[in-house]
């Protein structure tokens, strides 16, 4: 007993200066954009401001959750952002067609988790590398949404198909004076509270059962995890299924905030999850990576373009102090990791 | 140490085993048997087939041709988690660790022991692990490390309390003393008498001549994929074990050792 007291204290001052050690700098790098811009900009730092942020990552920030647990795995899913788009037109085709908004909604998941167990098994069974085989879903997937719709976003979706992207918790309207309705708190987004959820989730799933011990050891040492017995098929198939299913969720999500199904929507959102994991500490080598850092990751993203944006930076200059960014994340933990 | 013939069923049969890859015959016709308590020394120069066909035993490999029996029976062994169920358990050569999982998640990898809700339980597998990590090394510290982190000695360590903490009847070592210094070899030595002294049959892999004259009770010899000899380690002496698995055969006019002389 003295020795795995013992051995638990040593853990703890390990892992403190190894994986939490990136966490640490993510949260540091994400307070300190926070202060810079709360200087250049006041109203960066309003309630109304913090909700937007708030709202604006919950659609990378699903993407990322799923990008994540692939990452881990060693693979890459590069399908999630036509993933995305064509399960939001699956969506608002159906409620176009007379379904009612929930089996619709859910039938738009269900076409991301196809999509995701379609990547599986071209990945393990046909033994297609993933980048190959993420690459044909995301033209494939693309494909299908602009097919679909003749490539014309699908309007009038009814208030109903709205309220999931645009609807938000505890939000306090007055009548005011003048007969209007005034906002005293807007709000709680249900995006973000579907993100948060989500994320708990998924890392409960890496963390305490046993199929997420399975995806860490599948990335980290594929053969080792064979030969333990590890059903190594069956747990690639399980992490792209679900990083195709919450592609479709977030594709919703983003289609019902515009009331809209946009088959062109989603474009190189794969980056940007891939981003926010990579900034999170996840290694595309595999085997490392937690939902908290991509969390961090994702808001380090969503704060910038929303800083930037507020100080009239162009998206031009967006993209290229995100590039900078990533390739920085990485660069630190490079150095860390050869002392 | 045990004698061959304690019980008439073998633990385990390999019968007429081939496997190649394209041209490579890699192992060729080969059979091998173990009987219950039994030390085999499975000896032959770098890729005579030894790793092969202990793979092929524990499920890692499909062999193209052969059988395999376990207490008599014919058993289907495609996955290293059918030879777990005929109670087979392998020290691979190369260890096969997840590097960045620590040593109690890759001691139960696999196998994870789970809470009433099917959480994993991670307090009791520390506490099994440091148990038997302990027993075979008392100053085994870092549990809570990533395997990656630790001495070539630690993860073996790992591997061989991983082979022998599930309920083993058939324990194949590829090497196992390869990376260890010589009291961690005198340990696995030890280790190696009181399995087979509880009736477990090993099959030992090995490069050492002192290891295998010290523990086998047997040795089978393989050449370029054939197993040419199987002999009582009484029968023969250490230049006649060299002449198998360099020549592929036993030297001009042999006797056996243990009758020379009278
Ligand atoms: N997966 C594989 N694909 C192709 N050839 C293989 C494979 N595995 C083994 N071989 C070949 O089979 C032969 C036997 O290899 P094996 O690993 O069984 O040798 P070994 O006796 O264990 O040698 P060592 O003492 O070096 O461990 C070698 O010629 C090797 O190149
Ligand atoms: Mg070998």
């Amino acid at each position: 007993m003295a020795h795995i007291e013992k051995a638990q204290v040593g853990a703890l001052r390990f892992n403190i200066s190894a994986g939490t050690f990136h966490k640490f700098s993510a949260l540091l790098t994400l307070v300190i954009l926070v202060v810079v811009f709360s200087f250049g900009n006041a109203a960066f730092l309003s309630v109304n401001n913090g909700l937007t942020i708030l709202l604006q990552t919950s659609v990378i920030g699903l993407l990322g959750i799923g990008m994540t647990m692939v990452i881990i795995t060693g693979g890459i899913d590069l399908s999630v952002g036509s993933v995305l788009a064509l399960s939001g037109t699956v969506t608002g085709m159906m409620v176009k067609s007379g379904l009612p908004v929930v089996p619709a909604m859910l039938l738009g998941v269900l076409t991301g988790a196809a999509c995701g167990l379609f990547n599986g098994f071209v990945i393990t069974k046909m033994r297609i590398t993933p980048f190959v085989a993420t690459l044909g879903m995301m033209l494939i997937a693309r494909g299908f949404a602009l097919q679909l719709t003749g490539a014309a976003p699908i309007s009038r979706l009814g208030d109903a198909f709205g309220v999931l992207g645009n609807g938000a918790l505890f939000r306090i309207v007055e009548q005011g004076n003048n007969g209007f309705p005034r906002v005293v708190f807007p709000g709680i987004p249900y995006p973000a509270i579907l993100l948060v959820v989500v994320a708990v989730i998924a890392a409960y799933l890496l963390n305490r059962r046993q199929i997420g011990r399975h995806i860490y050891a599948v990335g980290s040492n594929e053969e080792a995890a064979r030969l333990a017995g590890v059903e190594v098929h069956r747990t690639k198939l399980i992490a792209y299924s679900l990083s195709g299913a919450l592609a479709g969720l977030s594709g919703i999500v983003l289609m019902s905030r515009l009331i809209t199904a946009q088959p062109n929507e989603g474009v190189m959102y794969e980056l940007d999850a891939i981003a926010a994991a990579v900034i999170g500490g996840a290694s595309l080598m595999g085997g490392v990576g937690s939902i908290s850092g991509t969390m961090i990751g994702g808001f380090i993203i969503g704060v910038l373009r929303n800083g930037l944006n507020m100080g009239g930076v162009s998206s031009f200059i967006q993209q290229i102090v995100i590039g900078f960014v990533v390739i920085g994340a990485v660069y630190i933990d490079q150095i860390r990791n050869r002392r | 140490m045990a004698t061959a013939s304690q019980t008439n069923t073998p633990l385990v049969e390999m019968i007429d085993i081939e496997k190649h890859f394209g041209g490579v015959r890699a192992v060729n016709g080969v059979s091998l048997d173990l009987f219950p308590g039994e030390v085999v020394g499975v000896l032959g120069h770098n890729g005579a087939g030894k790793s092969c066909l202990m793979r092929i035993l524990s499920g890692a490999m499909i062999p193209n041709e052969g059988r395999i029996k376990v207490g008599g029976e014919d058993k289907t062994i495609h996955t290293p988690h059918d030879a777990r169920d005929c109670g087979i358990e392998t020290i691979y050569q190369s260890l096969a660790l997840a590097d960045h999982l620590d040593a109690p998640a890759n001691l139960f990898l696999g196998r994870e022991l789970k809470t009433r809700f099917g959480n994993l339980d991670e307090k009791r597998m520390m506490e099994e692990a440091a148990k038997v990590l302990h027993r075979l090394n008392p100053n085994f510290k870092n549990l809570s490390d990533p395997v990656s982190s630790l001495s070539g000695g630690q993860r073996q360590v790992i591997a061989i309390a991983r082979a022998i903490y599930f309920n083993v009847k058939i324990l194949i070592m590829d090497e196992p003393t390869a990376a260890l210094g010589p009291s961690e070899t005198a340990m696995v030595g030890e280790l190696i008498r009181h399995l087979s002294s509880e009736g477990i049959g090993i099959l030992l892999v090995s490069h050492d001549m002192h290891d295998v004259f010290e523990l086998c009770d047997r040795i089978m010899v393989m050449n370029k994929g054939h197993m040419v000899g199987a002999h009582p380690i009484d029968e023969v002496s250490k230049d006649d074990v060299l002449s198998l698995i360099i020549k592929g055969g036993l030297p001009d006019g042999w006797t056996p050792r243990n009758k020379q002389l009278n």
